[in-house]
């Protein structure tokens, strides 16, 4: 791969990071809403760490001379959040998907933005089991689950 | 007679020949291979510890039991990685069995301390992995950690 493909891989990657970040801080927003005392308080430090993690991936992309991507207007949600039951589930979507997101910077060939891509998909792999209520084989797999490639 | 007189310069020619030899041990094995037997090593260590762990306080099996359950399916994931010779199996090899401790806290801690050193462990092989591997390494990775925090929880 040459080092111009390398470098619009590396980019693509935390452009994808930076749009899960996106999503999870408007999502815990509604799931906010739904949840009430210890696990209102939770979300709140959840969207607080997104909101960190998003500020620090916008860095990452403004150093490397990009814009980065911008939040949406709104996001659909893959389903009807009712209550505190369905916001729980929301929240480990929310983190499954930004754990996916950080996974993809891992296939990228600079060993700097691979490393933090690993450390990165932890923090929301065990906020995606605290709201599932168990954990998976595999983080960041599409279902928790290897695919052959 | 004939026949075997008439191949054997044949044979003298194909040796002096430059190149593999067929019959030679085989290659040595790559660096991703080297790794990918130092993961499923290390996952086998896991495997033998959560069940030895879970035979010595049965009261812990319940909480243990997922959780080894996924250690299972990473180690079959790298092996699955490892293509074997035909006919031969790649042994299961435990290499270190660090003794139960006495205590029920203590035997939750010892796990802990392994998934978190198992943990750091698949992050040092991210640097000459493939694509691919290298997010295995990472998923199984992130898997530990969040064995950690479930230890933590479950198991009080």
């Amino acid at each position: 791969m040459t080092q111009g493909k390398e470098a619009a891989q590396a980019l693509q990657a935390l452009q994808g990071a930076l749009a899960a970040e996106h999503a999870a801080i408007y999502g815990y927003g509604v799931v906010g809403a739904m949840l009430s005392g210890a696990d209102q308080a939770t979300a709140l430090a959840d969207w607080k760490l997104h909101q960190e993690a998003r500020d620090t991936l916008e860095a990452m992309i403004v150093q490397l001379g990009a814009t980065p991507v911008a939040a949406s207007v709104a996001y659909g949600l893959p389903f009807a959040v009712r209550d505190a039951q369905s916001a729980r589930r929301l929240a480990a979507v929310l983190e499954d998907g930004v754990t996916q997101a950080y996974l993809g910077l891992v296939a990228v060939t600079d060993q700097t933005l691979r490393t933090f891509g690993a450390l990165a998909m932890q923090p929301p792999a065990n906020r995606a089991a605290y709201w599932r209520g168990f954990t998976v084989a595999f983080p960041g797999m599409p279902s928790g689950q290897v695919t052959n490639d | 007679m004939l026949a075997a007189s008439a191949t054997l310069p044949l044979f003298l020619a194909l040796d002096a020949c430059a190149g593999p030899d067929p019959l030679a041990s085989p290659p040595p094995l790559s660096a991703d291979v080297r790794t990918l037997f130092a993961a499923a090593f290390a996952e086998e260590n896991l495997v033998s510890l959560y069940k030895r762990t879970a035979a010595a306080y049965s009261a812990l099996a319940p909480a243990l039991s997922p959780l080894l359950a996924e250690h299972l399916a990473h180690l079959a994931q790298l092996r699955g990685r490892i293509i074997e010779p035909p006919g031969k199996r790649v042994p299961h090899t435990v290499t270190s069995r660090p003794p139960i401790p006495a205590t029920r806290t203590a035997a939750v801690a010892q796990l802990r301390a392994a998934e978190r050193a198992a943990a750091s462990a698949q992050l040092r092989r991210l640097a000459d992995a493939t694509p691919s591997l290298a997010q295995l390494y990472a998923s199984i990775a992130a898997s530990e950690s969040t064995h950690v925090s479930a230890l933590d929880r479950s198991v009080r």
